[in-house]
């Protein structure tokens, strides 16, 4: 049984002007969860304020390779994502530079307002140790489906980077899954 | 949160009566303006010396509270910088409304005792968290102490919301020199509060005109300033008016150009006197049949009668004043007697006529009222120019 992949509808859109954007795996039977985001309660602490966190989110923001999410301070960032109603996630994809890109990736479902110090008080719902390989290919990482299940909102802290330099770089953050 | 330093250095007197006080008529305003410009702005207030960094009151959007709590703070001790933000982030941390921005407010008045590098990551973790910080720099500068708030402040600092103010010793009280900067002002373009109170500090200019805020008082703003455009354009008016009678030869032309101009002056009038709107056409009739009673009579005694309607009408209508004030001048120049200026009047009068709403110049009165007019013209012209009083209106 050959993966069969679903055409690249549910996520990115004809080749953009700035480059041809490749062509996404969405998992079968899920959806970008991209248009369930309540932007008016989208966070992001320690971001840069020139790249900031709808670059990495929105839907053509994300697919042009000059626009990234960038940190701050120091190279930790800490997202907030809360829906307008209640989903569940399949997986996420998440594309970065090969030097800057995020490498420990934690992931809490439904916890409202963290803030960094109490970010390693909880245990995260799902933690993925990203690589450049998967930061660099358009196949999305599988989460533990069954700790998403009904997920009102979602906290990504991304807490180091791959080289372990003082900025991470996001191009896309892609969440798939269903209502 | 404000961080209030009730530290030993504060019993000095350079800022009368002396530091402290000065720094709590400061608090006490600065409370006052974040709870008014916002409902649900919440104020929390702690000390940085004293008995040790400890907070007074939780952030709360009650101002008696926040006020009760700066009396009996007693003046002693050392001041905790770090320690006090420290606690002030906490205390923003475990607020009730997670949608708050969160904003720390320090009095510095008394020496710093850490260096700069220590307050720089201070800064950078208060910006981490997304916490803007203001800093009141008062007191002695000796020790590099600007310096290092200035550090402090720009390691916080992300797009503008955090800043500084250095006030030196002086007759110029704390709370005066604050109104004016944006700690008070706030990024929301100044609270209603703040504005009138840095209005009412400042004499001179208060930036609004006419002296009455449009957000606080819409309609009279709004009437104010009708009521001086209305004024602007009288005489503006008037002297087009005069210069484009004079002018005319051609009755047709004259009478198309004064319609022209008396259609552009009506608009501005009727706009400028939006309710009026319904009273005009009658109190135009009345007072028209008044001015050219008026410009029948002898001088003296048309003359005081002539300003009253003409204070009357030129409320009303700017081109009426004119017609008012050329029957005031018809009446003085006693030995007039061109046709040409019985034609002005015609013309101006068909004009005004043509003008207002309702009046149909086809109307059998109003042809009466021309032809008798026409007729008293006439009949001037026959007489002996001696104004004697005809007093024949129709």
């Amino acid at each position: 049984m050959a993966a069969t992949n679903t055409a690249a509808a549910a996520a990115t859109p004809a080749p953009a002007p700035a480059a041809p954007a490749p062509a996404v795996q969405v998992p079968r039977g899920q959806v970008d969860l991209v248009d369930f985001i309540d932007w008016t309660g989208v966070e992001c602490l320690n971001q840069d304020s020139s790249h900031n966190i709808v670059n990495a989110l929105k839907q053509l923001y994300r697919d042009d390779e000059g626009l990234y999410l960038a940190s701050d301070s120091d190279e930790q960032l800490l997202i907030y994502i809360p829906f307008m109603q209640v989903v569940k996630l399949h997986s996420t994809l998440i594309k970065g530079p090969e030097d800057e890109g995020p490498k420990t990736v934690k992931l809490f479902s439904n916890k409202e307002h963290m803030g960094f110090s109490n970010v390693n008080d909880y245990p995260p719902s799902d933690s993925l140790d990203l690589s450049p390989d998967h930061l660099a290919e358009n196949k999305p990482t599988t989460l533990k489906y069954v700790k998403f299940q009904n997920v009102r909102s979602l906290t990504i802290f991304i807490e180091d980077n791959q080289s372990g330099s003082d900025v991470t770089k996001i191009h896309k953050i892609a969440l798939y899954g269903s209502t | 949160m404000i961080c209030i330093d009730n530290s030993e250095w504060m019993r000095n007197g350079d800022y009368s009566p002396s530091r402290f006080q000065a720094q709590a008529d400061a608090v006490n305003l600065i409370c006052g303006a974040k709870t008014q410009s916002n409902p649900e702005n919440t104020v929390g207030v702690m000390t940085m010396a004293g008995k040790g960094v400890r907070v007074l009151v939780t952030p709360t959007s009650d101002l008696g509270k926040i006020l009760a709590c700066m009396h009996g703070l007693e003046v002693g001790a050392e001041a905790n910088l770090a320690a006090a933000i420290q606690v002030a982030q906490l205390a923003l941390k475990h607020r009730q409304n997670k949608r708050q921005q969160q904003r720390i407010i320090a009095f510095v008045g008394s020496p710093v005792k850490y260096d700069k590098k220590v307050l720089e990551t201070i800064g950078k973790k208060l910006k981490k968290n997304n916490v803007a910080l203001d800093i009141v720099d008062f007191g002695e500068s000796d020790d590099e102490k600007p310096e290092k708030l200035e550090a402090l402040v720009s390691a916080v600092n992300s797009s503008d919301s955090s800043h500084i103010v250095h006030v030196a010793p002086g007759e110029n009280a704390l709370s005066d020199v604050l109104l004016s900067t944006p700690i008070f002002t706030g990024e929301e373009g100044g609270s209603g509060f703040a504005a009138s109170a840095a209005a009412a500090a400042a004499t001179g200019a208060t930036g609004f005109d006419f002296g009455v805020d449009p957000n606080v008082d819409p309609e009279l703003a709004l009437a104010l300033r009708l009521s001086m455009e209305e004024e602007r354009a009288r005489p503006e008016a008037i002297a087009k008016k005069a210069a484009e009678d004079s002018s005319t030869e051609n009755k047709d032309h004259a009478s198309s150009s004064n319609t022209d101009a008396v259609m552009t002056e009506a608009e501005p009038s009727s706009n400028a006197a939006a309710d009026d709107k319904k009273e005009q056409p009658k109190e135009d009739d009345d007072l028209l049949q008044q001015a050219l009673a008026m410009s029948m009579e002898p001088a003296s005694g048309s003359a005081a009668v002539a300003d009253a309607a003409m204070a009357d009408a030129s409320a009303v209508d700017p081109d009426l004043a004119l017609a008012l004030q050329m029957s005031v001048q018809d009446a003085n120049m006693s030995s007039e007697s061109d046709m040409s200026k019985v034609f002005e009047d015609r013309s101006f009068v068909t004009s005004i006529l043509n003008s207002l709403p309702g009046v149909d110049p086809n109307d059998p009165s109003v042809k009466d009222l021309l032809a008798s007019l026409h007729g008293q013209g006439e009949q001037e012209k026959k007489e002996d120019k001696s104004d004697k009083p005809e007093d024949e209106k129709k």
